[in-house]
């Protein structure tokens, strides 16, 4: 009877082990919560205090000093960490700098470098099972992974950058052979996987995920639909190629050299068919612009330093995106934010020059139409020919699930991206082929190579010059009081509106021909006025020689220019003031005209927010509810004025700063946009719903407006536990402090280059990437309520005898 | 005696083998002991359970307290908890649970066999 009962414990517990140390299935409403793939993590092992998630709680004090023994140096090294566990590497030679880079990446960020690294080259499905597969695919077929490999050939190509991969895949390679279960970062215990070495394509891969980010994004499809959709006075109207009273990045009244290229005369061919009937337009416009820089010359400030700023706008994560510290060898001496499963700092200064980026919006990716030859799948007609089409087997690994094989055409264009099995936004199910710069054989990081070593302009032109895509607004400022901006990328010479529309794919005669140019682009150094700004707006005026096209936005760019022209003996707190402003042009400019159409009779809660709204300062505050009306009411209204012109999918509406001119004008000449007529009736109506959101604002926790917009940093996971969301900031777009729901600055950083370099800097994150750290996201306070933190620039020299260091790492052979 | 002197070795052991091995060897560790110290009925469920339940919430501890519960905190709400002291206990009570069982079954076991022996020579009756 006991041999019965104990051989029935011994089962019931072996199942009740094998059931804690197995992923479960089964429980999706909590799984999701957990892991993205739905499955609850094995729990024993999860929650094993010895190895499991309990090895993650890094103790508060943590002594983070070391001795490392890393064979692979050429000499010794070392690593002081200060206060904020920013690391100053300083090392003999370039191996070791890049190497100690990788490492302490890899060290602080592994899981987040492993996890956007496979993002990138649509490898999620691997870790995540069948969700991701979509995702995948959509990588595959646009061709991350063949983008990567392209410039991974330009990166190995040149020693420089072959020496700093090389060098930085060794270093996170040295600390992943480290790792015992215990160690690995908390997510991977979450999500049952295991890091993988790293390699070099890994880290081009990351690169490519940026430019994806930066120039994936394309309207011409969109704009395809809309020009057969609408009139073409509709058109003009609604979507001008340039915004009127735009102020570009380069000054407008700007010298450029004449062209050394003609441009191209177009073809005749055009796409006439009906391409896209169908107006379900499931692809978002990603509502992601928000980055401005700007540099004010010494003239302008009170230091008589020149100053340079910069917030690059992106998707708000933790682990953060970036990851801050200074890299010192022989000839470099930088200090900025990196990108971790990348070597080389992005955005920072050196010891005489300083820069900062915003996205350029050149528009760098086309499509084309392709016309498959008749009863096959594997040709098509090119200029009367057929053509094969190269072929390029993308096999994805699915967790628990056989591989998906997904076989990739590529055209004379590119990847043929949409076709029949992979309709493109609007439902168009005909073959298109992708020409993006991004697939071509570039390497930027010769260009981080060459910026984080600068002296002076010159040689600062020389690095960016190789910065090809994603093209950035690059702005430069240097202790000699300089100042200047680049529009820097590689472009193409194209005919007019080139690219702005589905081309077709049928001749060569449509293909992307020379290339410009790079110190041609534009640019201006020292300019007249004393400052220079970008803010995601058009780059140039007409006068440029060269045709683009773009998906630019102006509102900030209105707004820098105007504080900054009239802007003198500038401080960084100025400076530190104009990066978190949250004066909203829209609304200074169009709700005078909302107020005058009002509804006649208010209740007494209506009167209360209309007359305060009168009185407003425009400043979208943390804790303003008329910024919360404001936007609600701009939100209803713009929306109730482009729905009822019912050819124009919501995704596609005109840019709200075009629909401010127009609303201004709404007395005059609006013949071609009918709702215009409406506005007064579509004003009351939409106040009325504004004021309904407000009611529930009001009954769901409160009116201010960072309740109602609720900025959120937001974990790769999606865990809540470990995101952040309802932060007290103000701003939206359509100001400066952009710091939109998913969205906002994600570094901001002051430098004024004097004799000796000042800088400040925040990030909405921590430097480490563990949620059981106390360092995961220490910066977030200080980031939401805008104050910065001194950056400590050390001298390269290799004492470490500094009261700032907190913690130093000494490295050996 | 023999019941603390068991409760001692089966968390001292499991330590060290979870230390090195997988954490249910903790199971292994408690159910041999328990057979090894000749361990019976409710008494070897007891030891079993305290002694993993002591080592599991004392190894936690170890780990949760220079964290100031940020770990902790975060991982409770992962599971729907509201109360980090929840997710310890609940922790603590699982391995006392696979702890107890263990020593129980391996109690339960030996018992029999050692049982069988003594009844043939009807010496004593069980």
């Amino acid at each position: 009877m006991r041999r019965v009962a104990g051989i029935f414990i011994l089962i019931f517990t072996a199942g009740l082990v094998w059931v804690l140390d197995n992923p479960l299935a089964k429980l999706p409403s909590l799984g999701a919560k957990i892991d993205p793939s739905g499955k609850i993590p094995a729990i024993g092992k999860l929650l094993d205090p010895v190895n499991g998630c309990w090895a993650n709680a890094e103790p508060v004090n943590k002594d983070f000093n070391e001795q490392l023994i890393l064979p692979t140096l050429k000499s010794s090294a070392t690593l002081s960490f200060d206060d904020r566990l920013i690391p100053h590497i300083h090392a003999g030679n370039d191996h070791d700098v890049y190497f100690l880079e990788g490492y302490v990446h890899a060290y602080f960020r592994l899981w987040q470098m492993d996890m956007e690294s496979r993002a990138a080259g649509g490898r999620v499905s691997e870790v995540i099972g069948a969700k991701g597969l979509d995702f995948d695919r959509r990588q595959r077929r646009k061709g991350m992974v063949y983008a990567a490999e392209n410039s991974l050939k330009a990166m190995e190509a040149d020693p420089r950058t072959k020496l700093m991969m090389d060098a930085y895949t060794e270093g996170v390679n040295a600390y992943i052979a480290k790792l015992k279960y215990a160690d690995l970062p908390l997510e991977y215990k979450l999500m049952g996987f295991a890091p993988e070495p790293w390699t070099n394509i890994k880290s081009a891969l990351m690169l490519k995920y940026m430019a994806d980010d930066l120039t994936g994004h394309t309207d011409d499809i969109a704009l395809t639909y809309l020009k057969e959709a609408l009139s073409p006075d509709q058109f003009r109207m609604l979507y001008p190629a340039t915004i009127s009273g735009s102020m570009p990045v380069i000054p407008e009244g700007t010298l450029f050299d004449s062209a050394s290229l003609k441009r191209p005369a177009a073809p005749l061919d055009t796409i006439s068919a009906k391409l896209l009937t169908n107006k379900d337009f499931t692809e978002s416009r990603p509502d992601g612009k928000g980055s401005n820089n700007w540099a004010v010359s010494g003239r302008k400030t009170m230091s008589g330093a020149a100053i340079l700023c910069n917030d690059p706008h992106l998707g708000l994560n933790l682990p953060s995106l970036w990851y801050e510290l200074q890299l010192q060898s022989p000839g470099m001496n930088t200090y900025g934010v990196s990108l971790p499963g990348a070597p080389g700092i992005i955005i920072g200064f050196t010891d005489s020059v300083s820069w900062g980026v915003t996205n350029n919006y050149r528009d760098v990716k086309d499509f084309y139409l392709l016309k498959r030859v008749e009863g096959t799948t594997d040709k098509y007609w090119l200029d009367g020919q057929p053509t094969a089409f190269t072929k390029r087997e993308e096999r994805i690994h699915v967790k628990g699930q056989p591989d998906f094989v997904d076989v990739v055409s590529y055209s004379i264009q590119g990847p043929v991206m949409y076709d029949e099995s992979y309709p493109a936004p609007g439902g168009l199910k005909k073959p298109l082929a992708m020409c993006w710069m991004a697939h071509r054989s570039t390497n930027e990081l010769l260009a981080i190579y060459l910026m984080n070593r600068a002296k002076d302009y010159p040689s600062f032109v020389d690095g960016i010059l190789n910065f090809q895509c994603p093209a950035q607004n690059m702005v430069y400022a240097d202790r000699a009081g300089n100042i200047a901006i680049w529009g820097q990328g590689q472009f193409v010479n194209k005919w007019k509106d080139q690219g702005r529309y589905i081309m077709d794919g049928a001749t060569k005669a449509t293909m992307w021909g020379d290339l410009i140019p790079m110190r041609e682009n534009p640019h201006v150094f020292n300019p007249a006025q004393g400052y220079v700004t970008s803010a995601n707006q058009c780059v140039t005026d007409s006068t440029y020689p060269y045709w683009y096209n773009g998906d630019f936005v102006e509102l900030r760019a209105w707004r820098l220019n105007d504080m900054l022209s009239n802007m003198n003996k500038a401080t960084v707190q100025d400076m530190f003031a104009l990066q978190n402003d949250t004066y909203s042009l829209l609304a200074s400019n169009v709700l005078p005209y909302m107020l005058k159409h009002l509804p006649a009779t208010l209740d007494e809660r209506e009167q209360k927010y209309a007359a305060k709204l009168k009185k407003w300062n425009y400043q979208l505050s943390a804790t303003s509810a008329s910024a919360s009306v404001f936007q609600l009411w701009w939100f209803f209204l713009y929306n109730d004025i482009w729905s009822g012109l019912n050819k124009v999918p919501e995704r596609l509406f005109p840019l709200p700063e075009r629909t401010m001119q127009l609303v201004q004008t709404t007395d005059s000449e609006l013949a071609v946009v009918p709702q215009l007529k409406n506005f007064d009736y579509l004003a009351k109506r939409s106040f009325r719903q504004a004021m309904d959101s407000m009611a529930t604002a009001e009954k769901n926790g409160g009116a201010d407006w960072y309740k109602v917009k609720n900025t959120s940093i937001t974990h790769l996971t999606k865990i809540p536990a470990f995101s952040y969301d309802k932060l007290k900031i103000g701003g939206w777009g359509n100001t400066v402090n952009a710091a939109k729901g998913d969205h906002g600055p994600s570094w901001r950083m002051v430098v004024q280059m004097g004799k000796e370099i000042e800088a400040y800097g925040v990030y909405p994150g921590g430097q480490s990437g563990n949620p059981g750290s106390k360092y995961y996201a220490d910066f977030i306070p200080s980031w939401a309520s805008g104050k910065y933190y001194k950056l400590l620039f050390l001298p390269n020299e290799t004492s470490t005898r500094n009261s700032d260091i907190k913690y130093t790492w000494t490295a050996h052979q | 005696m023999r019941f603390f002197v068991t409760i001692i070795i089966i968390a001292v052991l499991s330590a060290i083998a979870e230390y090195f091995l997988p954490w249910w060897t903790i199971a292994i560790v408690a159910c041999g002991v328990s057979m090894f110290m000749r361990m019976k009925g409710w008494a070897s469920f007891l030891a079993g359970f305290l002694a993993i339940g002591f080592f599991w919430f004392g190894a936690v501890l170890f780990r949760d307290i220079p964290n100031n519960h940020i770990l902790s905190q975060r991982m409770a709400l992962v599971f729907g908890i509201n109360d980090y002291g929840v997710l310890l206990s609940v922790v603590s009570f699982l391995g006392a649970l696979i702890g107890g069982l263990s020593a129980w079954a391996g109690a339960l076991l030996m018992n029999s066999r050692a049982v069988k022996v003594i009844t043939k020579k009807g010496a004593i009756k069980s």
